[in-house]
């Protein structure tokens, strides 16, 4: 203090500027985050983790095609050569006299592997179905994206009396319908008057072709185009888009996860890339509602407001007005998504629908040599399971940390 | 109130009518034909034939166009998928293809294996994660409360089917103090009343087949409890943080209230809603059936059952165990969504 004290001001102004050095938002979270216990242990884990398994990817080779040795099966851990083992397994072998130590790094890449694409599909598209969702419940569309909404919706729905029909073009004809219905929508038209005309308008689409077909197919389809008809003459809110994404989210939630996982395998067939896509498929909903929730809560901001009275499009203010504001819980949710995933990973590898063995993987082998458990082998269960165990850890203590750091006042 | 009930139960119709229309999808998409699958691999191409009339697989899935277009109406609607929504109305769920016994008995059967457990497990889970939320946010920021948030972490982290293999390995195959799988032992009998074995064992006095349900479904619901013990843990502790910094708990203690009472009286009860909400989105999934916790105790569950039907392509099985799973779930969270509009006030129902 009284060395400020004794500077002149000029001193004192220079002093200030140097001293508070540019600090930018994420430099700020990046320093919360390594100051905190938690999230460091988590970096050190997965550090280790990614670095053994990248660099023995790489560098150490191994066939597991041609890795087995019967002479050496089900033997205890090691850590130097005896004289009924020679080699050194400093985690014991397998059923087929694997060295399991080598098995579980190797193993690492591929679930390691499954966490980051599975949870890539889910961020991606769940982040883009709740971008869309959040921000057209929450603002009204622009006329040209209510002609295509529209016409989408016109198209989609007309194609089931295209279908009973069995004329494509009456798809066509309900899509430009639905464009109509868009393009009138600035006019005000008398509104009992303009749902009226467009339930007729649909009648007629789908009654008049289907007419060549039959009478009877004409009176279905008729009947549908006139639903129809209404419905793209009421349905001009961008809450229908909102709606639609969010209730087919609904179906898909109310499966348990890990049966619809296993239910897309049974479908795909087994195999770590069919692995992949299940565990993603499945976790599409929660990013979807964790990204609507989180558009929905910034929408309403002023500078929102404001970039959209200076006229910026509605696909420049997602993306860089909106999806900046939201990073830091979707950032969150992709760590924590990461420990799910490599768990859901090990879950469909243990009960035989990951990995096609002899392919290395964690689930797996635990899988094949849990039976062995009963006679003793203690070792193969323990060590891929500590492996499972400890990787999904380290994602969750790093997003637990990442929590704290990017929204002090975010809790779970 | 019962506008948001019911406005609730309304939107749920979409939902229930996605959720059979996934069901009966799913059964065509995967590779197999069940009438092979029932008639196996040799049967002859009429045998075949004959069957797939008989179950109904030779009509169109979803609408008959052909039909309509001679104008029959009722043909129109006489398919798969529209005779399937009959048969579930009239609670006919079929027959299993390979042990040709009603869906339905053997899912009354199953169903209370796995009620009992997961009832079980949530109270272990209950018991634990609630205390230990709540010490943990009374002493903040003090080694107790980051052991326990660190333990708590392990929790959410556990492969629960690894921590059934190492419970296992630790009771059953170096210290020999608990049995490895199914709800009893053999020999032991207990008069069915309920099927809740530990409840019916009771109401029949049955103290030495109480012991023994007992000794078969710890391992299982301890296991099972992990993931719940740790996610309500965490919950109850950080809610109780949002709670405890509220001015009428300042006001509690100065009034000098005993700690116990400030924490259970005032906080714990204005805690609680977000707990409750956790409590029945974990309730409903542990009822839904833990394929893996079943696989590893043998233990004769739902999850199981759905499991091994969905690879033995034993399609009546697969559609009625999921949709009662899919409802279990669905109702638990219409149960959350109403207990949380009725329990706290300052939620607007419409």
């Amino acid at each position: 203090m009284t060395e400020i004290a004794a500077k002149t001001p000029q001193d004192l102004k220079v002093a200030d500027l140097t001293m508070r050095e540019h600090r930018s938002l994420w430099g700020d979270a990046w320093r919360r985050l390594i100051s905190s216990n938690t999230a460091r242990i988590g970096l050190v884990i997965i550090s280790v983790f990614i670095l053994t398994t990248t660099l023995s990817h790489f560098f150490w080779d191994y066939n597991p095609k041609t890795d087995l040795d019967y002479s050496l099966k089900l033997k205890a851990p090691n850590l130097t050569p005896t004289a009924e083992v020679e080699s050194i397994h400093p985690f014991g072998t397998d059923k087929l006299g694997r060295d399991i130590f080598r098995r579980v790094i190797h193993g690492g890449w591929n679930s390691l592997r499954v966490g980051l694409v599975s949870v890539g599909i889910s961020l991606i598209a769940g982040g883009l179905l709740g971008l869309l969702a959040g921000f057209y419940e929450s603002m009204a569309l622009a006329s040209s994206e209510r002609i295509i909404v529209l016409s989408i919706a016109g198209l989609l729905l007309g194609a089931l009396p295209a279908w009973i029909a069995n004329q494509f073009f009456i798809a066509l004809l309900f899509a430009i319908l639905g464009g109509v219905a868009g393009w009138v929508e600035n006019f005000q038209a008398h509104k009992p008057l303009r749902y009226i005309l467009f339930a007729l308008a649909g009648g007629l689409c789908g009654a008049l072709p289907a007419l060549l077909v039959s009478p009877s197919t004409a009176l279905v389809t008729g009947i549908l185009g006139l639903g129809i008809g209404l419905f793209l003459a009421m349905a001009v809110r961008g809450s229908i888009i909102s709606n639609v994404i969010m209730r087919v989210m609904d179906i898909t939630l109310a499966f348990p996860s890990y049966l619809l996982a296993i239910a897309i395998v049974a479908f795909l067939g087994p195999g770590l890339e069919k692995g992949m896509i299940a565990i993603g498929v499945v976790g599409i909903p929660q990013f979807a509602r964790l990204v609507r929730s989180s558009v929905l809560s910034v929408a309403q901001k002023e500078y929102i407001l404001a970039s959209q009275s200076v006229g910026e499009g509605h696909g420049r203010i997602i993306f860089r007005h909106i999806v900046p504001n939201i990073l830091s819980p979707v950032i969150v949710q992709t760590t924590m998504g990461l420990a799910n995933a490599i768990l859901s990973a090990a879950a469909l590898g243990f009960l035989g629908l990951g990995a096609i063995p002899p392919e290395p993987e964690w689930g797996a082998m635990l899988g094949d040599s849990y039976r062995f458990l009963t006679s003793g082998a203690w070792w193969a269960v323990l060590f891929p399971g500590l492996a499972i165990m400890l990787s999904v850890l380290g994602f969750n203590l790093l997003g637990d940390g990442l929590r704290d750091a990017l929204d002090p006042k975010m809790r779970v | 109130m019962a506008r948001y009930i019911l406005r609730r139960l309304i939107t749920l119709i979409p939902t229930l009518i996605g959720v059979t229309f996934v069901i009966f999808m799913f059964q065509r998409l995967i590779p197999g034909d069940p009438a092979i699958a029932m008639l196996g691999e040799h049967a002859s191409e009429e045998n075949v034939a004959r069957i797939r009339e008989q179950l109904g697989l030779n009509r169109p899935l979803f609408l008959d166009r052909e039909a309509l277009r001679n104008g029959d109406f009722a043909g129109f609607f006489d398919t798969q998928y529209i005779r399937y929504l009959d048969r579930l109305v009239h609670f006919d769920l079929g027959n299993s293809i390979h042990r040709r016994i009603p869906v339905a008995e053997t899912l009354a059967l199953r169903f209370p294996a796995t009620v009992e457990l997961a009832l079980l497990a949530m109270l272990i889970a209950l018991s634990i994660g609630i205390p230990v939320g709540i010490i943990s946010s009374a002493r903040r920021n003090t080694p107790v409360d980051g052991i326990t948030m660190v333990g708590s972490l392990i929790g959410v982290s556990m492969p629960i089917f690894w921590l059934g293999l190492m419970e296992i390995m630790l009771f059953s195959v170096f210290l020999k103090w608990l049995p490895t799988g199914a709800r009893l032992s053999t020999g032991i009998v207990i008069e069915p009343i309920t099927n809740l074995l530990l409840v019916d064992s009771v109401l029949t006095g049955n103290w030495a087949g109480f012991k023994d349900a007992l000794q078969h479904i710890i391992m299982p619901a301890v296991a099972l409890a992990t993931i719940p013990m740790a996610i309500i843990a965490r919950m109850t502790r950080s809610s109780m943080l949002d709670v405890l910094q509220e001015d009428y708990i300042r006001t509690a203690h100065a009034k000098g209230l005993v700690e116990q009472v400030v924490l259970l009286r005032h906080a714990l009860k204005n805690a609680f809603l977000p707990v409750i909400t956790i409590i029945g989105i974990q309730t409903g999934s542990l009822l839904a059936g833990a394929v893996l916790t079943e696989t590893i105790f043998a233990w004769p569950g739902i999850g199981k059952w759905v499991y091994d039907a969905i690879l033995g392509r034993d399609y009546p099985i697969v559609q009625g165990g999921t949709l009662l799973i899919a409802l279990i779930f669905v109702g638990f969270n219409l149960l959350v969504d109403i207990s949380y509009a009725y329990l706290d006030p300052r939620i607007k129902y419409d």
